[in-house]
């Protein structure tokens, strides 16, 4: 069993800010739990809290049904992966990923045989006997995982691992890691800053601002019904637009109420369609490849929208933007809070820029 | 010439220009003392095997690799210690337990002769070896400078080795001091050397002939040859020959490191 509890951990520092403000979590054995937010939200700390590199101010962590509050990282048979890989630069590849077991006083041939098992599954069988400082940065990554993986562990921590790979090494080694852990079948704690890792990678995503836990859902969950203006803001690529209620055509919502629309719930038209829609003017449009972002002035204010690039109306200059009111989120201006779908109201009339 | 030729032969001639009386005195070691004072050639060996066998150099070299080996890995394992704790801990009092170190670096040598000698003799440990090598240990400039140095290891390291499972001393050990050693090898050189020069203690602390040390031991060439034009200098040459060489073998054997851990953080 390596479930781990979080009740209401507090963390803060002498002299310092309050980082954490009572964060609860209950990840579950064998569960891919991704923690994600903008860089000072906490996320980092409260890895390091799981994996005993740092005191809880408050609260308790519970793993494996044991309280951990106390136990020193060494006692808590928890794997970490770091954002630098932290390898052992005066070992090779084969002492790095052994080292644990040779801490552990597992006999050399078991840990050499492990530590080749581990290398092989890795694909780092010809780079056993080299040192990390001749490795490439996938490579290093590779070992900092085959470090992990070589312990008899079923916990692994990970602070940002993919974070200093190229873009391509970095959609490749998301896949690994995800394979990993259908293999594995290991509670993984991870934390990015990436939500395209997040929600790609986990099971459940834990959303943090500020030291809160804004929500802890699954990523349909969380894309979907995100619960607070910030969740849907920050998820999402390009990112929800933004509009007081009040001013989106055919939407029945309370007069205080913030809406968000998705750029690809915005479909394009080149004149009024029949539902409510926003008369947009084109500001900037910016080629992803298969489709186009396009950037609107519209009474509402900004909106970007997405589409495929062959569905671009003639004229992309000025055209139309559609939605559907089941798909508008609505949130609390004031908390920001989520809010119950809005209402369709009759369609009247559309606005014009 | 070009510029660069011009700049290499003046460092040569000034590396030269340092290095002749030491090339002076080696070649100077190799003479006769008639052929020295009458101005021919006459080269022998006989200096040589007179200072090692007649003056007992052979004794004052062991005490010399005694007392400095033993000064260097002591020294270092607690410097290195105190640097890792300095560097790592946060503890009551560090900051200012740290202070102390470095305001130790303040104080002239000198000044601690006196209680030093009146401790050990307390203790009875005049005209000993643990006399020769206890007050020389505890060196704030190693902990200084290895604090220093461990400061600029990523802490992610000793973190990633606490999650396999080793323990403070095994973070130390097995990460940190393999990750230090161009600064560990560095340090224990300049101690060495500080250590194999030092004069005023041993003379002081060490009366016994047995316990000389080889600078002790050169002095007392001079005491046992008074008087100028009758000291045998090629004599001396030859003692003072044997006392640079293994500094200037230990210097070669660590010189990779030393220019590393000297220009460390000048250059990522």
């Amino acid at each position: 069993m390596s479930a781990i509890q979080l009740t209401d951990i507090v963390k803060s520092y002498a002299h310092g800010p309050q980082v954490l403000h009572g964060v609860s979590m209950d990840i579950r054995d064998g569960e891919f739990a991704v923690i994600v937010g903008p860089s000072g939200c906490g996320k980092s700390t409260l890895l390091r809290l799981i994996a005993g590199l740092e005191q809880v101010s408050g609260g308790d962590i519970t793993i494996g049904g044991q309280r951990a509050n106390d136990m020193a990282p060494q006692d808590r048979d928890i794997a970490m992966i770091f954002q630098n890989y932290a390898l052992y630069p005066h070992m090779t590849v084969r002492q790095n990923i052994a080292f644990g077991l040779e801490l552990r006083r597992v006999p050399r041939a078991v840990r050499t045989a492990r530590a080749e098992e581990v290398a092989a599954m890795l694909r780092l069988t010809p780079y056993l006997d080299r040192k990390p400082g001749a490795l490439s940065g996938g490579q290093r990554q590779r070992v900092a995982m085959g470090r992990a993986m070589a312990r008899d562990t079923t916990t692994f921590l990970m602070d940002e691992p993919l974070s200093n790979l190229d873009n391509a090494l970095r959609t490749e080694m998301r896949t690994e890691i995800k394979e990993l852990h259908g293999k594995l079948k290991a509670t993984i704690v991870y934390v990015t800053h990436d939500q395209t890792e997040a929600l790609s990678l986990a099971d459940r995503v834990a959303v943090m601002k500020d030291g809160h836990l804004q929500q802890f859902d699954t990523p349909e969950a969380i894309y979907d019904r995100p619960a607070n203006r910030f969740v849907a803001g920050f998820l999402g690529q390009p990112a929800m637009n933004f509009a007081l209620a009040r001013d989106l055509p055919g939407l029945r919502a309370p007069g205080d109420s913030i809406a968000g629309l998705r750029p690809e719930a915005l479909s394009l038209h080149g004149t009024a369609p029949g539902g409510p829609a926003l008369r947009a003017r084109v500001t900037l449009s910016e080629m992803t490849g298969s489709g186009v972002i396009l950037h609107c002035d519209t009474d509402a204010g900004r909106m970007t929208a997405v589409t495929p690039r062959h569905a671009l109306p003639p004229d992309p200059g000025a055209l139309w933007l559609g939605f559907d009111p089941a798909r508008v989120h609505l949130f609390d201006a004031a908390t920001g809070t989520r809010r119950p779908a809005p209402a369709a109201q009759p369609h009247t009339a559309n606005l014009s820029a | 010439m070009t510029r660069d030729r011009m700049l290499t032969l003046g460092a040569l001639a000034a590396g030269l220009l340092f290095l002749s009386p030491v090339l002076y005195s080696i070649w100077m070691s190799f003479q006769t003392a008639n052929a020295y004072y009458t101005g021919t050639l006459d080269f022998t060996l006989r200096n040589y095997a007179v200072s090692i066998g007649d003056y007992g150099f052979a004794r004052y070299l062991m005490n010399s690799i005694i007392v400095s080996g033993l000064v260097t890995i002591a020294g270092l394992a607690m410097a290195t210690m105190a640097a890792f704790a300095f560097a790592r801990w946060t503890f009551r009092g560090g900051n200012l337990l740290f202070a102390a170190v470095v305001a130790t670096l303040m104080i002239p040598s000198h000044i601690t002769l006196i209680p030093n000698y009146l401790t050990l003799a307390r203790v009875g440990l005049l005209d000993t070896y643990a006399g020769l090598i206890l007050p020389a240990i505890s060196n704030g400039f190693a902990a200084f400078f290895l604090r220093q140095y461990i400061r600029g290891i990523p802490r992610a390291l000793d973190e990633a080795a606490y999650m396999d499972g080793a323990t403070p001393l095994q973070v130390l050990w097995r990460v940190i001091v393999p990750v230090a050693r161009p600064a560990i090898l560095s340090m224990g050189l300049f101690i060495f050397i500080s250590e194999w020069n030092n004069y005023i203690w041993p003379l002081v602390a060490v009366s016994d002939q047995d316990l000389y040390t080889l600078q002790i031991g050169l002095a007392r060439l001079y005491k046992l040859n008074p008087g100028e034009g009758s000291i045998d200098w090629p004599l001396v040459m030859a003692a003072s020959t044997l006392t640079i060489l293994p500094v200037l073998l230990g210097f070669l054997l660590v010189e990779r490191h030393l220019v590393r851990g000297i220009t460390m953080g000048a250059v990522k």
